[in-house]
Order: C-alpha cells, then sequence, then structure tokens
C-alpha cells in the first residue's frame, strides 16, 4: 500500500496553478507516474498532496505551429512521440531517444515532460531536446518564462523550476526540423533497462552536435563542432565536457570509453 | 474516492482510497485475481491490463485515475468458458510453466495482435519486451504467438533472446 495522500485533479490551468501555489511544497505532480508512484511506493518521495496534470484541459497532445515549432504538451506521452508523423518524418532524433525508453507499457504512461523533470543523468529524451535546441515554457500563478535546456538541469535530479512552477510545454524549435541524429545507449540487456552510458549525435547545416547521458550529475550537451573536426577532436570535446563516476553498473573508465565508441560510430552512421 | 470503471464490458461501481493502485484496486475490490503483482515497480510486466485501450503496468496507475475507464484483464480473455485462440496456442506449445507473467503477458498479446494482427518475430519481441517470463526463455510464447496469428512455426528456429 502506497502511504496516504490526496488526490487532486484540477480540470483548468487556473485551477492547477492555485493548487500548485497552494500546495507546492508539499505536493507533487503527477503524469505518467512511472517514477513517482514507484518513488512513493519505496518511500523516497511522500507528497501529501497528488496533482495529476493529465485531468487539465489543454493538456494533452503534441502539436505543430509554423511560428513556434514543435510543442510537446504536459501530458503527452513517449509513445504518442513514436505515434507522431510529424516527429517521424521532422525529429527523428526524438523518436529514436524515445524507442529506447523503457518498455512499451511505460511508455504509454511515461510522459516527455515526466522525463525531462526528473532530471535523471539517465534521461533519455534529455539527449534530443538538448541537440535539437528545445526550450522549455515554465508556467506558474506568476506568470511564464522560457529556459533553453541547455540550462534547464542544475544538478542529479535538480532543475530550474521552483515550487510553484510546472514545465507547461517544451517547444523544439522550427530550425531544427529536418536535423539528422541518432543515439546510441549502452545497456545490460537489449531489452527495456536504464542507460549505462548514452549518446545522441546531431548534424545540420555543417555543425555536430551531443546530448551524452548517465556521464555527469547532469545530461551533457557538446555543441561549436564542425563536421569537418576530425572524430578525435569531437571525442576530445566530449571528454572535457563529461565527468562520470564509477558505481554499481560500471566503472567510470568504461563510461568514458564507451562514450568515445559511440561518438565513432555515430560520425559514421548519422550521413 | 467515488469510481466508476468498466472491466471486461461489465461496469463497477467502488469507493476506493486514493493511493490505492489499480492492481490493488483489481484484485483486493474486484475479485479479479488474475493480474497479478510481480515486482511492483513497472518493470515485470505481470501487472498488465489495456487500459483505455493501451498496455499499462497496473501497478503505477492509481484506481482513481482509472474513474470513467475501461479496463480489459485475463478475465475476459475466454469467452463463455472457452480459452481464446491466443490462450489455445499457449496451451499447444507449452508456452505456460510457472503461469504468473501469463496473464500479463496475455494482455500484451491481445494489443500487439491489435496493432499487428499479422506480427514478424521481431514485433512480437518488441511487443512482449514489457513482460518478464523466467521458465519458458520465451521461444515458446513467439511460437504461440506465429500459431496464434496464423503463421507458419517451425520447430527449432528461433534462438534464445
Amino acid at each position: 500500500m502506497l502511504h496516504a495522500f490526496h488526490y487532486l485533479a484540477p480540470r483548468t490551468r487556473t485551477e492547477l496553478f492555485r493548487l500548485l501555489g497552494e500546495h507546492g511544497p508539499s505536493a507533487k505532480l503527477l503524469a505518467g507516474g512511472t517514477d513517482l508512484l514507484v518513488n512513493i511506493r519505496n518511500g523516497l518521495a511522500a507528497p501529501d498532496y497528488l496533482i495529476n496534470v493529465k485531468s487539465v484541459e489543454g493538456f494533452s497532445g503534441i502539436l505543430w505551429s509554423d511560428r513556434e515549432g514543435l510543442v510537446i504538451r504536459a501530458s503527452a506521452t513517449i509513445n504518442e512521440v513514436l505515434e507522431s508523423e510529424k516527429i517521424r518524418s521532422d525529429y527523428p532524433l526524438l523518436a529514436v531517444c524515445a524507442r529506447d525508453l523503457a518498455s512499451h507499457q511505460v511508455r504509454n504512461r511515461a510522459t516527455v515532460i515526466g522525463n525531462v523533470v526528473n532530471a535523471s543523468p539517465c534521461s533519455d529524451m534529455a539527449p534530443a531536446l538538448l541537440c535539437l535546441d528545445a526550450k522549455a515554457v515554465i508556467a506558474s500563478e506568476r506568470g511564464e518564462r522560457e529556459v533553453p535546456f541547455r540550462e534547464f538541469f542544475t544538478g542529479v535530479k535538480k532543475t530550474v523550476l521552483q515550487k510553484d512552477e510546472l514545465l507547461e510545454r517544451i517547444v523544439v524549435p522550427a530550425h531544427s526540423a529536418k536535423t539528422r541524429g541518432s543515439y546510441h545507449k549502452l545497456k545490460r540487456i537489449n531489452g527495456h533497462d536504464l542507460g549505462i552510458v548514452g549518446v545522441a549525435l546531431a548534424r545540420k547545416g555543417g555543425m555536430v552536435r551531443l546530448g551524452i547521458s548517465s556521464a555527469a550529475p547532469t545530461p551533457v550537451f557538446v555543441g561549436d563542432l564542425k563536421e569537418s573536426d576530425p572524430a578525435d577532436a569531437i571525442v576530445a570535446a566530449a571528454m572535457k565536457a563529461i565527468s562520470p563516476i564509477s558505481d554499481v553498473r560500471c566503472t567510470k573508465e568504461y563510461r568514458e570509453f564507451m562514450v568515445g565508441v559511440f561518438i565513432r560510430r555515430l560520425l559514421m552512421e548519422v550521413e | 474516492m467515488r469510481i466508476t470503471v468498466t472491466i471486461n464490458g461489465e461496469r463497477y461501481e467502488r469507493e476506493v482510497e486514493e493511493n490505492r493502485t489499480l492492481l490493488h484496486f483489481l484484485r483486493e475490490e474486484v475479485g479479479l485475481t488474475g493480474t497479478k503483482e510481480g515486482c511492483g515497480a513497472g518493470e515485470c510486466g505481470a501487472c498488465t491490463v489495456i487500459f483505455n485501450g493501451r498496455t499499462v503496468n497496473s501497478c503505477m496507475v492509481l484506481a482513481v485515475e482509472a474513474d470513467g475507464s475501461t479496463v480489459e484483464t485475463i478475465e475476459g480473455e475466454a469467452t463463455d468458458g472457452k480459452l481464446s485462440k491466443t490462450q489455445q496456442a499457449f496451451e499447444r506449445h507449452n508456452a505456460v510453466q510457472c503461469g504468473f507473467c501469463t496473464g500479463g503477458m496475455l494482455m500484451s498479446v491481445r494489443d500487439l495482435l491489435r496493432r499487428h494482427p499479422k506480427p514478424t518475430v521481431a514485433e512480437i519481441k518488441d511487443g512482449i519486451e514489457g513482460n518478464f517470463c523466467r521458465c519458458t526463455g520465451y521461444e515458446q510464447i513467439i511460437e504461440a504467438v506465429l500459431d496464434a496469428s496464423g503463421q507458419p512455426v517451425k520447430k527449432g528456429e528461433l534462438k534464445h533472446v
């Protein structure tokens, strides 16, 4: 049995922000619940209130606008990313990363926004969002602000979000469409597993970018690389940016080694 | 909180605690114990049910979230005491040993066959990736799904996965 909490299911954005303003410090937002409910079960989270974001009108779906680009709303699931025609044709890197996240059942519930607000270093969606110049649109009763994902993560499980704030939508700009890219993730098994280390590589307009998971306290972005740069220089830039640890899943040295291997493989794979 | 849920076509109205999972609601309040609790953390898939048309781990859904929804469980697989085509194929191919994963496995297979009526071996592996079976080694399960979907099965052709 989970510990006792009050369940709140606001219908409107205004009501949600009022509840967050009132209960923020002792509340947790519930989206897919695939991390939160497990954490509650294991005693790692003990909120007094659970506020369901899925019940809020206008929070579901993935949209496209010529002006803003791709908009991923708060309740959009990982499988919705995989089912989106627009993403498959214009933002394939998002789909590659989504495909590597957990199992079909989990992807039916887990949300893109949940995957980033948890700020786990092994987030599978963060490497793609970093490579694609995505920004977080953060809202509260106090108003709205935008933060690029490159400034969003502040530490292990820490982000710029305040207690009364919600990451309402992710915007992937139109100029990032048709970026070529892929993601390699080291796992213990072929099936669903947490990443031991992961690298996303994106190419567009002569530039190369990297998004690296499980290799530092936060997902890591490496930009300012050119297609003409030799592989050694790109690997060296990645090594400077990461700071992996040794843990139960592998050593620091193995993580560093595999980041290099993945970059070299991706440079050949992503044309 | 009072919730109304349609389970295997039947409507249930119940008072539930806010901190009860859909899994425990099904097992303890409704008495449908075919849905099993394995890990309780979304890893093993023994608690898989079809929730508003999509497979979920019912250990990670709150019962209160199921208000107004439809749920399909293993109890709805056989009709009028007759095993479904998939269940019969599982029996023929010895795809059941201890049986603990089977309820959840069959829910994933039901969902898979809706999306891919004639799945390839790769699609079958993807479809059941969230369901652990510690007895069979999966070969018999994959063969059973091929058979249930009317595709030829060559015994011993599959490798361990």
